[in-house]
């Protein structure tokens, strides 16, 4: 029979030794870090672990890291004591590094998530509580958990080339910084191609493609990246290197999260808003963008007139790229989404545009692009009043020619926009017309305009070397290019302006009673049993306070 | 707890659901049964929030899978017709991970695992790759994803199917245990006879329209009402009285014997006393006269046509 004294003496055994409490708390920590982690990551790296794929790649690396460090050496010899041997060495582990990240990696993003549409386990995920942003995050977090796989593993041969000398720290950080940049980037690009489509032949045919891209892109990547480690220490004193470089990466992750945001709504219920996320997204690329030249604008040394004619161009090209997507989208809204839309009256005028519909994503894109007209403006006239470096060799008839240049680039895209938009609210009411086919759609109606003109001025033998006529006027590449290039307007500058103008305020008008339409929507109540439910969980997030009854409580 | 209204899904000129309604409540276990492609497996996926429907609604516990998927997906468990199992991830591990999805956290999570395996016996099994799992363990797998977020609502696509007679009867039990525990559920089988045994309410749906709507025994009551499989046995030549039932109008299906003829016979009780009745006054020496209760494979039969689209 124990007493209590033997008790005690077993309690002082079991007890747990200050070490071991220490572990404890390293335990729960992990613990409570791991739950918190995303399921996928989790579950991939389980499955990855246990791979034929990851092991054949990681010993692979293993394998070519050791082969080129005892080819390397031999091959430099004796040499190795007396000169610099770093940028060699390190461009054999670059070229090394740089296929499991560039290709390997973004293929296995893509084959994730196309394999799960294809064995349906996509179905069975879908339908936890698991977001199709926590859905694309825990992929992505299982394609940087690789690469970081694949860094450590060749890291010890990049820190053996940084002691052969002739190449620095921030030559391999730089590097190793835009290659990793590259691969999610590319990884990002195939998850959103992984969710296009779950049938089988298409995903043949994406496969296909993207490995041509990944190859493609493994090769530019060591190009560059062996043009950095020979020339890069020289650009890197240059103020306008880091600049570039700033730009690169802000536009980087504009681009990434428009991808991201993309491949998130692609996965996203039907009923839900997959629209308003990528709008904004879309409008901070604008401000960046405009940022950006403003800034090279600001700077005497940069700033240049043509500046903002590269300006209109990019903005155009983006809002009206942006634009054949959005016109693309579903005209009815769903109760869900109706639920959210904007009430008040400075909500509705200015947050209208980012509810999902083709009506207001055409009114978007134009509205965009009516405003970089604006900017363009303020820039000129801002120029003028602090007599900017900017203007001095500029002429008056030079800010009609930037108008007329944007206010035609404006025109175009609204006018093709619109009529693409009239194309497509016909054939709905015959067939289903999904954003793909409207992007085709609106791709399409471009290309008309451009080649049907120039096939028919190329082979009539009177107007063959006549160059620019007013029969291109459906053409915008060459029209635009007629109206910004040289010092003067061209001779028909007026009648293209009021013929394209016209042409887009027309379109406009015909498309203005569908985007009011998408206009006049509001918001409408919850049901009652969300209600109540949102309210149960309010209290559980909470609850009331007890009510003081005296001042002493 | 699960109510279909007036719910439609075409898929271009395929009517697959045409305004189909039904109610489950807690507590209760539904049996969804037609013949393939009659349009079970696509109200499930409206159901399980995997699918749209083209008009109507389906809601559980009063919320649309049309406009709050997210509050849906919280209270059902749906086990679909596939397994869905990954590879290089064992038993525990797959569990886990769809613990997780559901936003389980630690014990909570630990607990659900362990409890799934429990239930569904495969604590057994726990480090075996699921890919290397029996179909019968594949089955039991899938039930366990489909049961580890404790969910109000079960939504069972065929759950029996390709099992062997063990296994289809543990399965069965495990269904009644967890419909006798509050949960309302949807389960559609080609097994009419399992389905009679565990069903509170059937449906009978064909070409994407529901013909019936009842429990086992309404509908079966419903069905003799009208027509019953009636077995006689005379002592004289059978064939003269199969001769004689053949000029009977509401006599159909005949099948004579030696000393007995068995027959479908449109009518109440009423109807078929009166036959007897006829039958001794017509001079046949009737020695057993039985009609036979209807099954549910029988109802099955004669409230489809058979027909698929």
């Amino acid at each position: 029979m124990s007493t209590t004294a033997d008790s005690a003496r077993i309690d002082d055994l079991v007890a747990p030794q200050p070490a071991s409490r220490w572990w404890a708390v390293v335990d729960g920590a992990m613990n409570w870090a791991g739950d918190r982690l995303n399921p996928i990551l989790v579950k991939e790296t389980r499955q990855a672990l246990k791979s034929k794929q990851f092991t054949i790649t990681f010993g692979l690396l293993l394998i070519c890291g050791w082969v080129w460090s005892i080819v390397g050496v031999a091959w430099v010899g004796p040499n190795i004591w007396y000169t610099a041997n770093g940028p060699t060495m390190f461009i054999g582990y670059y070229i090394i590094l740089a296929f499991p990240l560039m290709v390997i990696v973004p293929f296995s993003a893509f084959r994730s998530i196309a394999g799960e549409q294809e064995d349906r386990t996509y179905e069975l995920m879908s339908i936890t509580a698991l977001g199709p942003r926590q859905i694309v995050r825990g992929k992505l977090g299982s394609a940087v958990l690789q690469m970081l796989i694949y860094l450590s593993a060749i890291s010890p041969c990049l820190a053996f080339t940084y002691m052969l000398r002739g190449i620095d720290f921030p030559t391999i950080l730089f590097v190793l910084f835009y290659v990793v940049l590259g691969s999610l980037a590319l990884s990002v690009v195939g998850l959103l191609l992984g969710t296009l489509t779950a049938e089988k032949h298409w995903q043949v045919v994406l496969s296909v493609l993207l490995i041509a891209g990944l190859l493609y892109a493994n090769g530019c990547a060591i190009g560059l990246g062996i043009a950095m480690i020979t020339e890069g220490r020289s650009v890197f004193t240059e103020p306008v290197f880091w600049q570039v470089n700033a730009a690169v990466v802000t536009a980087y992750v504009s681009y990434f999260v428009l991808l991201f945001y993309a491949a998130a709504a692609q996965l996203t219920f039907e009923s839900d808003n997959r629209s308003t996320r990528l709008r904004a997204t879309m409008l901070v690329q604008h401000a960046l963008f405009t940022g950006w030249m403003a800034w090279v604008w600001i700077s005497p040394l940069e700033g240049e007139p043509a500046m903002l004619i590269i300006y209109m161009i990019f903005i155009g090209l983006h809002w009206w790229a942006m634009g054949t997507f959005l016109t693309g989208e579903s005209p009815e809204l769903s109760p869900r989404v109706k639920r959210a839309l904007p009430q008040s009256f400075l909500g509705r005028v200015f947050l209208t545009w980012f509810n999902p519909g083709p009506g207001t994503g055409y009114m978007l894109s134009i509205g965009s692009l009516s405003a970089v007209l604006v900017t363009v403006l303020i820039a000129v006239a801002a120029a003028n009043a602090f007599d900017s470096p900017n203007l001095s060799e500029w002429e008056p008839s030079q800010s009609v020619q930037l108008l007329a240049f944007g206010l035609l680039g404006l025109s175009y895209v609204a006018a093709y926009l619109g009529i693409g938009l009239l194309m497509i609210r016909f054939l709905r009411k015959f067939t289903y017309v999904g954003v793909l086919m409207s992007v085709l759609i609106q791709i399409l109606l471009v290309l008309m305009g451009v080649l049907v003109p120039l096939v028919i001025q190329g082979v009539s033998f009177s107007m063959r070397n006549s160059g620019y006529t007013l029969m291109q006027i459906s053409n915008p590449v060459w029209t635009l290019i007629e109206m910004g290039e040289g010092r003067n307007l061209p001779a028909d500058a007026p009648v293209l302006l009021l013929i394209v103008g016209a042409v887009a305020l027309i379109v406009f008008l015909l498309n203005l009673s569908a985007v009011a339409r998408e206009v006049r929507r509001v918001r409408i109540a919850k049901p009652r049993r969300v209600a109540e439910e949102d309210a149960q969980l309010e209290a559980i997030k909470h609850p009331p306070q007890p009510v003081r009854t005296s001042p002493w409580d | 707890m699960i109510e279909l209204r007036h719910l439609h899904r075409y898929f271009g000129d395929t009517r697959a659901v045409e305004d189909v309604s039904f109610l489950v409540r807690r507590g209760e276990v539904f049996g969804y049964i037609g013949p393939n492609g009659a349009g079970k497996t696509t109200s499930m996926r409206v159901l399980a929030t995997l699918d749209l429907p083209t008009a109507g609604d389906a809601l559980v516990d009063g919320f649309s899978v049309l406009n709050d998927p997210d509050r849906v997906r919280r209270r059902l468990g749906f086990m679909p017709d596939y397994y869905g199992t990954y590879s290089n991830v064992n038993v525990r591990e797959y569990l886990d991970f769809f613990a997780r999805a559901y936003q389980l956290r630690q014990r909570d999570r630990l607990d659900a695992v362990d409890r799934v395996m429990t239930f569904t016996g495969l604590d057994v099994l726990a480090d075996k790759p699921t890919d290397g799992l029996s179909k019968g363990m594949k089955q039991r797998l899938c039930l366990g994803r489909s049961l580890i977020h404790d969910p109000a609502v079960l939504v069972l696509d065929e759950p029996a199917a390709g099992l062997d007679p063990r296994a289809r009867i543990e399965v069965r039990r495990m269904i009644r245990t967890l419909a006798d525990e509050g949960k309302a559920i949807l389960i559609s089988s080609h097994i009419l006879t399992e389905l009679a045994e565990v069903c509170d309410v059937v449906g009978i749906i064909e070409r994407g329209q529901l013909l019936a709507v009842g429990s086992v025994e309404d509908i079966q009551q419903q069905s003799r009402r009208q027509r019953s499989t009636v077995e006689v046995r005379v002592l004289d030549d059978a064939a003269a009285l199969g001769a004689w039932l053949a000029e009977n109008a509401d006599v159909s299906g005949l099948n004579v014997n030696s000393d007995s003829v068995r027959f479908i016979h449109a009518g109440d009780l009423q109807a078929e006393a009166d036959l007897l009745r006829s039958m001794i006054e017509a001079g046949f020496r009737v020695v057993a006269f039985g009609s036979r209760q209807q099954t549910l494979e029988d109802v099955f039969m004669h409230v489809t046509e058979g027909l698929i689209q």
